[in-house]
């Protein structure tokens, strides 16, 4: 990476941990959503964007995070750092144990399969005595948005320099090689259910994380939020939007649609969703491959890499 | 074949079956390759040829014995037995096609460690392939098919490989490039690897190679040089309608 890159991005990092300081409480509010958002669409980065498997468990993670949080401090009276750990500790059984039979799965039978794994989530939870069966757990309240917010950007650049340290490695390749071809990859020695099940666990750990931050800012975990699909749809629009397999690509993505959408949702309000939608709908047909892949190539391409995905799509 | 056997096999095979689900395609297939020869496995659509393959690289179970350099091959993952060598050019190609040539033939030495080894393997197969050293940085499946074949047998090659089992490799090519491939699969055989040709096109096969099995339902039907196999009355009428 060159030196001015490293740069700009360290001071985007110093802008972005500066703002308990200068900006308002309604600015870090929005801070936490967008920065949790952004480690999610990081999360899914992983698995959907490197390994080529579009997930749509992985809010899943995130619910499992939440509610290991909850459990730990409400039923167990336990300190929120061991709730994070049961959190991912769920997280990896989960992936393991669901990964290694769903992800033989490939296209759109591993999406189909993924969702109903989330819809049926919330069923056995609701039932679950220690988890609060569908009424739901209340946490010990902690008034300290700052703190929430500087533990939602360190997650962030966690789970982004090991996306960084994996697209350096032997395991980040042999996850793209599964993507560029799965049965090429497993010709060459890759061993592919191995590092399928490990790709989609660590998006799984990165996604508790979030979930357990949210759940101990919200203080309330009920199934229905916990495992919330819109949430999925979520994180996938994100990382798309800013360029799935790239390191920053779903950061700028989630980044640039949470600002759309709180922006909608404070000047037009009640119809913000068709506008949203608009946004997406034009993200789609001006630029398929996302953000990242859009300035590669308009520096090579100008104003034509619009006009030639416009074509691609025989509009 | 006889002079051979005082030799010990590189890859012994024995009484192998396998099939699919309850299906069975093979059935007690024995077979020896031994080391440095290039041995063609021909026979027509739905023989079982690529099966085999598929047994022998552990993608597929089955029972039986497979013994390679004498390691015992039928317990093993596909990644081990890869390790040990056995390499396979798989039917179609199967080029991560957006990537460039170049990264291509690196992920054929993605499980080797030896940095050094790999810088000159790289330029000992680009100057055994002048065609894709003229498109290191092409995206493999930018390339004519030729092009593209010749990509996976460079690949494979990166892999270091003891047996190369290549499958269908003239499959949808012109002749004047299968011919090429041909060329450079001898080439190949020459520089100590040994060779497992998988093909439908049974002259092409027997032409090239040293020995040949021909199967025909998931049997082995016919053995031996192929020299000879080429003029036996039998295979041509099975296979050329002569």
């Amino acid at each position: 990476m060159k030196m001015w890159k490293i740069g700009l991005v360290l001071a985007a990092l110093a802008v972005l941990a500066g703002v308990p300081w200068y900006g308002s409480d309604v600015l870090i509010q929005f801070g936490i959503n967008a920065l949790l958002l952004a480690v999610l669409a990081q999360g899914w980065n992983i698995i959907g964007g490197y390994t080529g498997y579009a997930s749509f468990g992985n809010s899943v993670f995130y619910g499992l995070g939440g509610y290991g949080v909850a459990i730990a401090m409400v039923q167990w009276q336990l300190p929120f750092a061991v709730g994070m750990g049961f959190g991912v500790v769920l997280a990896v059984v989960f992936a393991v144990l669901l990964g290694i039979p769903v992800l033989r799965l490939k296209g759109h039978y591993f999406a189909i399969a993924t969702l109903a794994l989330s819809q049926v989530m919330t069923a056995i939870v609701s039932n679950v005595g220690i988890a609060g069966q569908n009424i739901g757990l209340v946490l010990p309240p902690l008034n300290n948005d700052p703190l929430f917010y500087e533990l939602s950007l360190g997650l962030l650049t966690i789970a982004t320099l090991t996306i960084w340290g994996m697209t350096r490695s032997r395991f980040g390749f042999g996850l793209i090689a599964i993507r560029e071809n799965e049965e090429g990859a497993a010709v060459m020695g890759v061993n592919t259910t191995l590092y399928k099940v490990m790709a989609f666990a660590l998006s799984g750990i990165f996604s508790a994380l979030a979930g357990g931050i949210h759940a101990y800012w919200v203080t309330f975990l009920d199934p229905a939020s916990a495992f919330d699909i819109s949430l999925n749809v979520k994180m996938i629009i994100m990382a798309v939007f800013g360029g799935p397999g790239t390191v920053l690509g779903p950061i700028v993505g989630a980044l640039t649609l949470s600002t759309i959408s709180e922006f909608l949702s404070s000047e037009v309000t009640s119809i913000a969703g068709l506008f949203f939608g608009l946004v997406i709908v034009v993200a789609v047909v001006l630029m398929p491959r996302g953000l990242a892949d859009m300035l590669r190539r308009m520096r090579k391409m100008g104003w034509g890499y619009f006009i030639e995905n416009i074509r691609a799509h025989r509009l | 074949m006889s002079g051979k056997t005082h030799r010990t096999p590189l890859l012994k095979v024995e009484n192998l079956s396998a099939g699919y689900g309850g299906m069975h395609v093979l059935h007690d297939i024995t077979l020896e390759v031994y080391p440095a020869e290039m041995v063609a496995l021909v026979g027509s659509n739905g023989a079982g040829k690529t099966t085999l393959l598929r047994a022998l690289s552990r993608i597929l179970p089955c029972t039986g014995s497979i013994v390679m350099n004498g390691h015992e091959l039928s317990g093993m993952t596909p990644d081990q037995a890869f390790g040990l060598g056995l390499v396979q050019v798989p039917e179609g190609r199967q080029l991560f096609d957006r990537m460039t040539v170049q990264d291509n033939l690196l992920m054929g030495s993605y499980r080797r460690q030896d940095k050094a080894a790999v810088a000159r393997d790289l330029d000992k197969i680009y100057s055994m392939f002048p065609r894709l050293t003229e498109r290191r940085r092409q995206l493999a499946g930018s390339m004519s098919g030729g092009e593209q074949q010749m990509c996976a047998m460079a690949r494979a090659l990166m892999a270091a490989p003891v047996l190369m089992m290549v499958d269908e490799m003239s499959l949808g090519l012109a002749p004047v490039v299968v011919e090429q491939l041909m060329e450079m699969l001898a080439a190949i055989q020459r520089d100590g690897v040994t060779v497992l040709l998988v093909e439908q096109d049974v002259q092409l096969a027997l032409s090239g190679a040293d020995r040949a099995y021909v199967m025909e339902t998931g049997r082995i039907v016919h053995q031996g040089l192929a020299k000879v196999l080429i003029d036996d009355p039998a295979v041509q009428q099975a296979y050329w309608g002569l």
